[in-house]
């Protein structure tokens, strides 16, 4: 039986109407869950929809229970973020964990490996990047309906739960040894940030490439809320703003704002203040995580046969990225950190 | 170092080996042959400048430990044949032996030779680096 017909089977029985599913097609990216854009035919009501199923090997090993609640916690609360619809964690006819979510059609992903792609309209684009993770980091994770799922940790062990969980992930899955990213987390263990300001919704990889945008200045999607969890809301803007997500940028952070200007956008939308010893930590954080990501993509490369050239890719060229962005961080950045020690 | 070019180039022959699904054609075949090309195009780079970089590294390491040597013993590394696979081996060894320097350098705080490891690493990123051109925004 073909995934589409698997997908007619679950949504025939689950909506109780007869259900064709019509043009339905793999989207590119996304890499830690197969997606698919597809037309529900409900009764005779199309439906434009998303389907996000687990793969088999992926380049990061997630919970699909707290992506959709994420995904439900900011949908019609003033961010474009699509409606989660219906999620199996068992499989159901699809045989793997899937969830299904509302599609935003009419938007583009600007892929970091490519020219800075926002044109003249990079600043608006910036202004609601930026504007949006404020508002994510704003609001009160307990009230929303991720908190069903997630972890609440204690504000002053938010740094560690991170660095424990991703320094664990290099520790399992490193094939090569990586002095760089080892003395890294040497230094963020040695040098802790403060507790957070406020407990928050880390989306987790709030970044250029996932979110979509209209090609005329407004951001329609913030997707991708795999990693999501509750922690410091530095840890998001750290992350946004790794130079591997720049197009080797210097002047702009993400190909759309100054730094000094990204921080202040989101200090306004989220009432908070960006302690610069603090949010040095979690830059340096930033490419720690990534570089464990990566460090993942190449194992699950080889484990999984060498079939998904993106785990490949994602394992050699990205990780050496991030080894020089390590690199010139512990070089430079240092003196701002340890002085906090 | 891994995936190795070897592991890289077969996965791109692995990546088209058997027919797709229906769904899997468009936007997602076009986005995976993309990827396929640039493997294809920074391997030529790596297969290039891959050797030389590994060999200046191994130098680069043996020497520095040989600055730490009073942290030491550090056991000697020799390279042997100037194949990528071999030299990754040794390379290995020798990355192991230079976490283990950094980290008693870190204990003693002697912040001189930790400045220099720093700056090594930053010398190690670079000869690794691989260079992709600027494509254009989509």
């Amino acid at each position: 039986m073909s995934l589409t017909e698997q997908l007619e089977a679950y949504l025939t029985r689950t909506t109780g109407l007869p259900t064709k599913v019509v043009a339905m097609a793999r989207i590119p990216g996304g890499a830690s869950r197969e997606t698919y854009r597809f037309d529900a035919d409900v009764g005779g009501t199309i439906k434009p929809l998303i389907l996000r199923r687990d793969p088999v090997g992926s380049l990061i090993d997630t919970d699909r229970r707290l992506e959709f609640l994420a995904f439900r916690s900011f949908h019609g609360r003033g961010l474009p973020v699509p409606e989660a619809i219906a999620l199996e964690e068992e499989g159901a006819e699809l045989e793997r964990p899937f969830f299904i979510m509302g599609r935003i059609d009419g938007g583009k992903a600007g892929s970091p490996f490519s020219a800075p792609p926002y044109g003249d309209h990079a600043r608006a684009i910036g202004e609601q990047f930026f504007g949006h993770l404020g508002a994510i980091a704003a609001a009160d994770p307990l009230t929303l309906p991720i908190s069903e799922a997630a972890e609440a940790p204690a504000l002053d062990a938010c740094w560690k739960r991170e660095l424990d969980y991703w320094s664990g992930v290099i520790e399992a899955d490193e094939l090569h040894p990586q002095p760089i990213v080892r003395a890294a987390i040497r230094r963020l263990r040695a040098n802790p940030p403060p507790p957070a300001q406020k407990l928050s919704v880390v989306h987790g990889d709030y970044r250029t490439g996932n979110f979509l945008h209209d090609g005329e200045g407004r951001v329609i999607a913030l997707l991708d809320w795999e990693m999501a969890h509750l922690g410091d809301p530095l840890e998001d803007l750290g992350w946004a703003m790794d130079p591997l997500w720049c197009y080797g940028e210097t002047e702009r952070v993400c190909g759309m704002v100054p730094r000094a200007q990204a921080i202040a956008l989101w200090e306004k939308a989220s009432g908070l203040k960006v302690d610069l010893k603090a949010f040095a930590w979690w830059e340096l954080f930033a490419s720690v995580k990534g570089q464990a990501i990566w460090t993942s993509s190449a194992k699950e490369f080889r484990d999984g046969g060498l079939k998904d050239p993106v785990l490949g890719f994602s394992g050699w060229y990205t990780a050496r990225r991030q080894d020089i962005i390590l690199a010139d961080r512990l070089s430079q950045g240092m003196a701002l950190l340890e002085a906090q020690a | 170092m891994t995936p190795t070019v070897a592991e890289l180039l077969l996965g791109n022959f692995v990546a088209f080996s058997n027919p797709p699904p229906p769904e899997a054609m468009g936007d997602f075949m076009t986005s995976r042959i993309g990827i396929v090309g640039m493997i294809s195009m920074l391997a030529a780079q790596e297969a290039d400048r891959g050797a030389a970089a590994r060999i200046w590294e191994n130098g680069a390491i043996r020497a520095m430990l040989a600055r730490g040597g009073g942290y030491g013993p550090f056991a000697e590394v020799q390279d042997g044949e100037a194949t990528i696979e071999a030299l990754d081996a040794v390379n290995a060894d020798l990355r192991r032996a230079l976490i283990a320097l950094h980290e008693a350098v870190e204990a003693a705080k002697d912040d001189d030779l930790d400045r220099e490891i720093l700056d090594l690493y930053v010398k190690m990123a670079q000869a690794r680096r691989l260079d992709l051109p600027p494509f254009p925004a989509s």
